[in-house]
């Protein structure tokens, strides 16, 4: 809401801008913005052109002389041909900058001397388009700065107006807020209304066929008016609110409603069939073309204000096109009425429709304010207009909209506040806010909202008109008393924090993507989410109003966002990344009532690049499923988790070079390089590893709190076995079978080998075993027995050699 | 006799000078074996000694063993000497280039600048006593909006766009256009009131929130955190309190709050918290500094501890007395960073606390702009580019 600080200040006395903002943001109007008008306009005067003729040597320019106020005529060329003699318009002298930035020189236009220019209004920053001069009152006395003479010195707040308060959208509203702030009073608009000839309700009837959706609706009538521009201080004042002028009626009605808050709406009489008006609810099929030249479909919700056969407006929202007022408009039907807020914002959001009215409405228009608004700005328009105000009203009323009364309690703030507020205090607070006390007793008092404050209706409400009023910085700082039970650390919490710092730790940097992403990048990924009674499926759950395609399926992989990230930093020349993410996924919860998803959360990585960062210590080895693996394998380890690794990992993985992670029989994750068609629909390049890890199975197998074994105190018979085995045979196999051996404590495998002299299909496998008795120290001849049955074993179960 | 005397009085001279002059340990052994060894001049003395008769045997024995000790000691005297020298000479020779770079067979990593920032407000509340708490970002109008006193028809649903779920991709029993994404962190304040059941309840929930947003400075997914702290006898001051020691322990110990009136629908009486600049120090001003030298320092300080320590010496030059406008806080001296206040009675009720005898407080913040603030980030684009040159600076 912009707030004009001349205009104000024809309600309440106001300090310093600075300060009043100062004051309206403590009260919780905050001003956002300050900002100074009709600066910049120093040397621009009111001049009145007392001669003008015909450039001697131009067809489109003519000499006028013109009284500046400096005595001597001076003569100015100019190629306007919108003024008369007599005329008094604007003067930029000689050394004066305009706002666009041009400076005035003393010239020669065509061999005729110039001393000035005389402006247009957007010449002068006034105005986006002009098309002649700008043409002042004629009583402006010459030389009278223009800036003063047009009112443009100005101050004006910008202040942020939060929803609950409607009744700040106003100059008069927020002159409340000041006066109460300040202890102030405030002037109200007195408006002089003579009334002549026939009483209004022989000119119009009205009635209300949907009492629950307008509790009020009052008319007057206005005859004889001459529609026409607005004077140009009308003008101004609107437009310095945003508002654009239209004509002196319309304007009327847009500056009352910034004046007093209240929208009004002003009809052609003559154009209301059946002079009646019947506030009822659209007829099925019904239509309407509105004030912005748009037809539109009207739902059997929406209200409108209609005559004796059709729509004429849209109520509290917008007029409509066929009863607006025109150039030749005599006779004005002024409404001012209350409407219910919840139907206006319906048909707001319903038809995309947002204006000054119904942002109003469908916040709480204030109800005692529809006969004073309509007052008003009947007295305007017959001022402005030159009409003539109808005896009465035509006021239909169905329905009294009550503000409530609300008891405070004295010891109440103390309880919310946590300070002390003297009853005293708390009562002339709430009078300077127009809170009347109805009744009291020791323990409290009741108080009447006043019926501006529709955001008012508990005791909560009324304890914080007494803080903001008195000041947040008023209230204590304090801790709250008793510290609660002490939980453990949640055991998923802990679980997290390893897994970041055992990703960080082998070189990955977290990444954060947003959760929805393109329909077609889950494609690859086949986790499809059941919809509907259970058989239906979709890639995801999906938005009903995205912002794009490309952000409209809430994920169920973190992977495909990842991807993206490799192909971003790639263009980018950052050839070796290494990424994270850890977040939800999400799928449609079979019971929904409570919870209309199951959100899982998951770990992904992925690897491109090199090996070891690029240096002179190490090598240049491109990454591969190991180091992939060596990550996941940090992470299990992290959290105490023993897996098995499965060949073949998801589909969108490298069937020959990916595995998938198993405890018992949940799947825990999946690891391995990308699926060559995956790596090209996301258009990178071969050999990107990928890797994601569900948190739940992750956590279901996790032992995070080690448990301690004794350290083995009697020495240990160490033996190297290196057995040649089919290539198809699992590393994990051959160990397995030598860990069936009881003496055996640990086994590692430390060379592979494959080629020469091995025949083709075969390979070499080298293990450091390591035998150990627990209570006895092992003989040579004990460990020798026990390498022989392995390697039996391994004959038999293999067909494994021993490799010489 | 006398003679083997004399020759065992030779030999040990002659060793003497012998192992005096040994220059490496090879030396050292062939003097070994020339006087000790199997053929050497000792076993040559004392083969001698089967002509002496039985009382001279042990005298010339005694004297040669003497001799024998005396070489060996010499022999190991030599060897350490050599030792001692060689390691004097490794000792004193050029060091190693000790200015290569590490041996480094991984990057570092690097955890996300939100993350960051989560965790270390978590950590402020964790030590206030407060406990995480999540709850679903796919969430039920009723949960995100209705419970929070904010009904369907409320202008306050104009403050958040939001996004709502196509009912065809969920499960039948949803009523239609009542599943959205959630739009602020609150839901889960009426969550975890319904699961904690009976106050004290202090929870703190971090988590992603979406609004249908989408320019420079909006995001349509950014992150929230959100705290609740409901007991009987909580009051304003203790969130003024509360909010305070929070700013300080994020922001640094000089750092002040303020708070003004403002409207959330869930609260009653409602605030918006402002913290002294963390740029300026709340001045609105910022020292110009010699020319050439960095315009805006950036806030620099270790874990929190910091206050209003600008970057000083390094990069930037010293102050030239003069200030210019500081951007970060438009020369205001304060920074909007919470919006707060004490739990509305209807919240409370549908979290099923009974408002006659409990009252509370809720707070929220975003985390994308407090991390903003504490590492001099400018573009809220950054966040979710993954850009490694962002992500490799945290």
């Amino acid at each position: 809401m912009r707030i004009s600080l001349n205009w104000l200040s024809e309600y309440v006395d106001v300090p310093s801008p600075e300060e009043l903002a100062k004051r309206l943001t403590a009260v919780g109007l905050e001003v956002e913005a300050i900002e100074r008008t009709g600066t910049g306009l120093d040397g621009v005067v009111a001049a009145r052109i007392v001669a003008s003729e015909k450039h001697p040597n131009a067809e489109k320019l003519s000499v006028s002389r013109v009284d500046a106020g400096r005595g001597e005529p001076l003569q100015i060329v100019c190629g306007a041909k919108n003024y008369q003699v007599g005329d008094v318009v604007p003067l930029a002298t000689v050394g004066t900058v305009l706002p666009g930035g041009g400076k005035i020189e003393k010239a020669k236009l065509r061999g005729v001397e110039s001393s000035g220019m005389l402006c247009s209004a957007k010449e002068l920053g006034l105005a986006e388009e002009a098309s002649g001069l700008l043409l002042l009152d004629r009583k402006i006395a010459p030389g009278t700065p223009v800036a003063k003479a047009l009112a443009l010195e100005d101050v004006l707040l910008d202040v942020n107006v939060t929803p609950n308060r409607p009744d700040a959208l106003s100059h008069v509203g927020i002159a409340r807020e000041v006066a109460a702030a300040l202890g102030k009073k405030v002037r109200m608009p007195a408006p002089r209304l003579a009334e002549q000839g026939a009483p209004a309700r022989d000119a119009v009837k009205v009635r209300i066929d949907a009492p629950d959706r307008c509790a009020r609706y009052a008319a007057r009538v206005v005859e004889g008016v001459k529609i026409g521009p607005s004077p140009l201080w009308l003008a101004r004042r609107l437009e310095s609110c945003g508002v654009r002028s239209i004509s002196n009626v319309v304007d009327a009605t847009n500056l009352v409603l910034l004046e007093l808050g209240h929208p009004l709406h002003a009809f052609d009489l003559d154009k209301v069939a059946g002079r009646e008006i019947v506030v009822r609810t659209a007829r099925p099929g019904e239509k309407l073309t509105t004030l912005d030249g748009k037809e539109r479909a009207l739902s059997p919700e929406d209200l409108l204000i209609a005559d004796r056969d059709r729509g004429s407006a849209l109520a509290g929202v917008m007029g409509g096109g066929d009863s607006e007022i025109s150039a030749g408009t005599t006779r004005v039907l002024l409404e001012s009425a209350w409407f219910q807020p919840g139907g206006i914002r319906r048909t707001s959001r319903r038809h995309g429709l947002k204006t000054e009215a119904s942002y109003r409405f469908e916040r709480g228009a204030d109800p005692g304010m529809v006969i004073p608004a309509v007052d008003r700005c009947a007295a305007l328009i017959a001022e402005l207009a030159g009409g003539t105000v109808r005896p009465g009203i035509v006021d239909c009323h169905p329905r009294e909209v009550r503000a409530p009364e609300v008891r405070l309690r004295w010891t109440r703030p103390a309880k919310i506040l946590g300070m002390d507020v003297a009853k005293d205090d708390a009562r002339r607070i709430l009078a300077g806010l127009g809170f009347e006390e109805r009744a009291a007793d020791a323990e409290g008092a009741t108080f009447r909202v006043p019926s501006w404050r529709a955001d008012v209706s508990i005791e909560e409400d009324l304890v914080e008109e007494v803080v903001r009023t008195k000041g947040y910085d008023a209230i204590p700082e304090t801790l709250p008393h008793g510290a609660s039970d002490t939980p453990a650390e949640p055991l998923e919490a802990r679980a997290v924090a390893r897994i970041r710092a055992a990703l960080e730790g082998a070189g990955f940097a977290e990444a954060v993507n947003f959760s929805f992403v393109a329909e077609r990048e889950l494609e690859p990924f086949q986790r499809h989410v059941a919809t509907g009674d259970g058989t239906g499926r979709a890639l995801g759950i999906a938005l009903k109003n995205p912002i794009s395609a490309e952000l409209s399926v809430m994920r169920t992989s973190l992977v495909p966002s990842l991807l993206k990230n490799v192909a971003h930093n790639l263009r980018q020349r950052i050839a070796d990344v290494r990424l994270y993410e850890l977040a939800s996924v999400y799928y449609p919860n079979p019971d929904p009532k409570q919870r209309p998803s199951a959100e899982f959360v998951e770990v992904a990585g992925v690897i491109l690049g090199r090996r070891s960062p690029a240096s002179w210590a190490t090598g240049a080895d491109a990454s591969d499923f190991f180091d992939a693996k060596a990550a996941v394998a940090g992470v299990l380890e992290a959290l105490g988790v023993e897996v098995r690794w499965r060949p073949r990992g998801d589909g969108w993985l490298h069937p020959r070079t990916s595995a998938s992670l198993l405890a018992g029989e949940d799947v825990v994750g999946d690891v391995g390089e990308l699926h060559p068609r995956v790596a090209a629909a996301f258009e990178l390049p071969r050999g990107v590893l990928a890797f994601r890890l569900s948190l739940d199975a992750l956590l279901r197998a996790a032992r995070l709190v080690p448990q301690h074994r004794a350290i083995p105190r009697l020495p240990a018979v160490l033996r190297d076995l290196a057995v040649v085995v089919d290539e198809a045979a699992p590393a994990a196999a051959v160990e397995g079978l030598v860990r069936e051996e009881a003496l055996v404590e640990s086994v590692t495998l430390f060379d592979v080998y494959r080629g020469a002299p091995l025949p083709a299909g075969k390979k070499n496998l080298a293990f450091a075993i390591a035998y150990r008795a627990a209570e006895r120290t092992l003989t040579d001849a004990e460990a020798d027995a026990a390498h022989a049955r392995i390697v039996k074993r391994l004959a038999e179960k293999l067909g494994a050699e021993l490799r010489g | 006799m006398a003679d083997l005397l004399g020759q065992l009085e030779a030999l040990s001279k002659g060793a003497r000078d012998a192992i005096a002059r040994a220059a490496d340990e090879k030396a050292i052994e062939e003097l070994r074996v020339r006087f000790l060894g199997k053929k050497g001049e000792l076993s040559a003395v004392l083969r001698g000694m089967g002509q002496l008769s039985a009382e001279e045997r042990p005298r010339v024995g005694e004297v040669a063993n003497r001799v024998k000790d005396e070489v060996e000691a010499l022999l190991d005297g030599a060897r350490r000497r050599l030792e001692a020298a060689k390691l004097e000479a490794e000792l004193a020779g050029p060091p190693i280039d000790v200015t290569l770079p590490p041996r480094r067979l991984l990057p570092r990593g690097h955890r996300h600048p939100i993350t960051r920032a989560t965790e270390e407000i978590a950590g402020i509340f964790a030590r206030l006593g407060y406990e995480v708490a999540s709850g679903p970002e796919i969430e039920l109008d009723w949960y995100n909006f209705e419970a929070l006193n904010i009904p369907p028809d409320h202008p306050a649903r104009d403050m958040q766009d939001t996004f709502y779920a196509d009912e065809s991709t969920l499960r039948h029993g949803v009523e239609p256009g009542t599943v959205l994404l959630r739009t602020h962190t609150s839901p889960v304040q009426i969550r975890a009131m319904k699961r904690i059941g009976e106050p004290p309840v202090r929870i703190i929930c971090p988590g992603r929130v979406y609004r249908s947003d989408y320019d420079q400075t909006h995001s349509p997914m950014f992150h929230q955190v959100e705290g609740l702290c409901v007991d009987e006898g909580i009051t304003f001051a203790d969130l003024k309190g509360t909010l305070a020691a929070f700013a300080r322990a994020y922001f640094g110990p000089g750092t002040k709050t303020r708070f003004r009136p403002s409207y959330f629908p869930f609260v009653e009486p409602g605030a918006e918290v402002d913290v002294s600049c963390s740029i300026c120090g709340g001045s609105g001003r910022i020292p110009v500094r010699a020319q050439g030298q960095a315009d805006e320092p950036a806030p620099e300080r270790a874990g929190g501890s910091g206050g209003r320590e600008l970057r000083e010496g390094g990069a930037s030059g010293p102050p030239s007395g003069q200030t210019k406008r500081c951007g970060t806080c438009k020369e205001t001296g304060w920074l909007e960073v919470l919006g707060a206040g004490m739990v509305h009675p209807k919240v409370l009720e549908n979290g099923g606390i009974d408002p006659k005898r409990y009252t509370g407080f809720a707070f929220g913040m975003g985390v994308e702009r407090m991390a903003m603030l504490r590492y001099g980030i400018d573009d809220l684009r950054l966040y979710f580019e993954n850009d490694l040159r962002f992500l490799q600076q945290f």
